[in-house]
């Protein structure tokens, strides 16, 4: 019996085993995820990480993931069009010993930025070190997808342009430690340029200051070392308009109701300007637990809504800004947590001091000494084979 | 949406590629998902067929009528497969396809797919390439008149490119008119706004227009952040670019607070007015009544009429504070 004052509480094991699920086999409605089935990974690894739940992966399935992810990287040959990165799914790798028909097909295949990140975010997570990536194939394929206003398109073909894609190119490069020939002044003035007249950032130059946008464009200026940039004033409008976006959860724009997802967008925003700690604590949490489903488990988007693996992530990403108890501490700018970022810096010290790029690019075995003082790693591990 | 291919499944009249004589010379693709694939979908026998052919297709690099209709098909499956929307664009570029066609079929997928990227991106693409916006603003009107649809992000972000590409500014503001008259607390349509007289040119007339239009706008609603952050907005646009700028909105929002109003964001409006003016001049005899309105009404606020931001509102008058005892101002 729980008395009606004492706060509800998060069913971490719940969200583990919801989360779990989807790492499997996801039914046919969902079909139209097919795209972005490295999305789903992400959401449920970083998920369970943040629930420290990973141990609920098992060997072989954390295996399967690393094998699932590395097999969506594209790398292009040198007389391709620079289309390095991840696809984040299948659809455009047919099973076919025909050598044609796979050459065909490869004018088809491009790394997409926000499968890469999320691919990228998940190796990670899993404690992978990355010794599989081409570090300066992938940052090209960034660079090839700037557009000449700063923003940057998802692929090399077929994709719109915008905040969205600012902020990936920008977690990319950062966990790559490598900015190539990415060019992060042209990229400033583009986040600069969508900046509002109420101090939030649109998706793209004069749209409406949205939440999720303004979460991009902050990150993006943090990860690319910008943030500095803006000045003291545009700083405490800007947290204004954060500020102001809680009602009791938070919503995305103003004079729009609150959905789960906001308190990770805006909640990580704050963080990023060191404004959270101004925002109502209970209030959020509140909001966020009346939208988990008690008996899957999951958060929605709003009260009795279908939990999905998105709100799920994002509203404990929420409460882990809070503090809340069972939960690791996310960092912001990532997404993902401060554990898996811990990492991340083994993996910058690592390529700092071994060759450097040339290395990576050419030897990726890794080195077996610093593989071992690094968590988790697979890079000695003779049981991945290129797919 | 590719959320009924259960349901389209159990049609009768779909024959399966496979059984169809003008699909003979074709031979499917499966799918390679790896050994041990992860986040497996389970997808239907139609989408697995139609994904099949349409890889088969990709990889022989057919870009024919057929072509064109099974890319129907397969977007119709998964619209959000960006893929498969850009082989449907060398298709209908290699045809030379009658792309007034594909704008008619766009309205229809737009309409059932109102927010989801790939449409949009697409029905942009297309325009570019006839080069002609004729029925963008429409589309997008219906988009956005559309029950429970006036703040669609992806709509506005269109008709906001169709109008800065094809210069169609002419009948805008008209446009939001209506909608801010519909709903007032429309913020779409009050950035909209702020994008159209910022294109036409932010004038001391169509400054001191917009201030009275948003003023009478309040008037009827005061508990608006949209019509609010508007204001600050235009006057943040003023030669001066100050927020005591126009000596009427001061006195409207004096006025609203002495007739008893207690909306968080006129008392936020009065609170930033008054420390803006407390940093400017310093040297000045009220410098200190200033501050002390600030921090009053920062702890009104916080205490009475803006709870949730208490922690927010201690802030605000603490960093006046310090600012405040800085030993000398360089704002």
């Amino acid at each position: 019996m729980t008395d009606a004052k004492e706060p509800e509480p998060v069913l971490l094991s719940k969200h583990a085993k919801n989360l779990l699920r989807f790492l499997h086999l996801l039914p046919a409605r969902m079909s139209s995820h097919d795209s972005t089935r490295s999305t789903i990974v992400f959401f449920a690894i970083c998920g369970l990480d943040v629930l420290n739940s990973l141990n609920l992966v098992t060997p072989q399935m954390r295996e399967d993931i690393i094998n699932w992810t590395y097999g969506g990287l594209v790398v292009p040959r040198d007389d391709e069009k620079p289309c390095g990165g991840f696809m984040g799914c299948r659809a455009m790798l047919p099973q076919t010993e025909d050598a044609h028909l796979l050459e065909c097909m490869r004018q088809y295949q491009w790394g997409h930025l926000a499968m890469t990140y999320t691919s990228i975010a998940v190796l990670v997570t899993l404690g992978d070190d990355l010794s599989r990536l081409d570090r300066k194939s992938i940052v090209d394929g960034v660079a090839e997808v700037q557009r000449p206003d700063g923003s940057f398109s998802a692929c090399v073909n077929g994709s719109e342009d915008d905040m969205r894609f600012v902020y990936c190119a920008a977690t990319i490069c950062h966990m790559l430690d490598y900015w190539g020939s990415v060019n992060k002044e042209t990229m400033y003035q583009f986040i600069m340029r969508s900046l509002r007249y109420d101090y939030g950032f649109s998706q793209e130059l004069e749209g409406e200051a949205h939440g999720g946008t303004t979460y991009c464009a902050l990150a993006a200026l943090e990860l690319s070392g910008q943030l500095d940039r803006l000045d003291a004033t545009t700083v405490e409008r800007i947290k204004r308009w954060l500020v102001f976006r809680q009602m009791d959860g938070f919503q995305g724009r103003p004079n729009k109701p609150v959905d789960t997802c906001y308190s990770f967008w805006i909640g990580a925003s704050l963080r990023i300007l060191k404004g959270f700690e101004l925002t109502d604590y209970a209030a959020n949490r509140e909001y966020i637990l009346s939208t988990q489903d008690k008996l899957i488990g999951g958060f929605a988007k709003w009260p009795q809504a279908t939990p999905d693996p998105f709100h799920t992530y994002l509203g404990l990403c929420g409460l882990a800004f809070t503090g809340e108890p069972g939960l690791s501490a996310v960092m912001p700018s990532l997404n993902f947590s401060m554990a898996a970022h811990a990492h991340l810096k083994q993996l910058h010290e690592h390529w700092r001091a071994s060759k450097g790029l040339c290395h990576l690019s050419i030897d990726g075995s890794g080195d077996a000494t610093d593989a071992a003082t690094t968590k988790k790693t697979t890079s000695s591990s003779p049981l991945i084979s290129a797919q | 949406m590719g959320d009924s291919s259960d349901e389209e499944n159990l049609g009768t009249d779909w024959l399966p590629y496979s059984e169809r004589d003008d699909w003979a010379d074709v031979t499917p693709l499966p799918q390679d998902d790896g050994p041990n694939p992860v986040v497996s979908i389970a997808y239907s026998p139609k989408f697995r067929e139609v994904f099949d052919y349409m890889r088969a297709i990709i990889a022989k690099g057919e870009k024919s009528q057929r072509a064109l209709d099974l890319t129907t098909e397969a977007l119709n499956l998964n619209p959000a497969n960006y893929t498969v929307w850009q082989y449907r664009r060398d298709i209908l570029r290699e045809l030379d396809a009658d792309l007034q066609d594909e704008l008619d079929y766009l309205d229809e997928v737009i309409r059932q797919n109102a927010k989801n990227y790939q449409v949009w991106h697409h029905r942009r693409v297309i325009v570019q390439m006839m080069n002609c916006a004729q029925w963008e603003l429409e589309l997008t009107q219906n988009a956005l008149d559309n029950d429970g649809n006036a703040k669609n992000y992806h709509a506005w972000q269109h008709r906001q490119w169709a109008i800065r590409t094809f210069n169609l500014y002419d009948d805008e503001l008209e446009f939001v008119n209506r909608l801010i008259s519909e709903d007032q607390r429309n913020n779409s349509a009050w950035n909209q706004r702020f994008f159209v007289l910022k294109h036409l040119g932010f004038t001391p007339q169509v400054i001191e227009r917009e201030l009275l239009y948003t003023m009478n706008h309040i008037r009827v609603i005061k508990n608006n952040e949209s019509a609010w952050n508007y204001l600050v907005g235009v006057l943040r646009q003023s030669p001066r670019g100050q927020l005591n700028s126009s000596p009427e909105v001061v006195q409207f929002s004096e006025g609203l607070y002495s007739a008893g109003n207690r909306s968080p964001y006129l008392l936020a409006f009065l609170i930033d007015l008054y420390q803006e003016q407390a940093l400017q001049r310093r040297e000045a005899i009220d410098n200190n009544q200033l501050a002390q309105k600030v921090y009053t009404l920062c702890e009104d606020m916080a205490t009475k009429h803006d709870v949730i931001r208490r922690k927010y509102w201690s802030y605000v008058a603490e960093h006046l504070k310090t600012q405040l005892s800085k030993p000398s101002s360089t704002e």
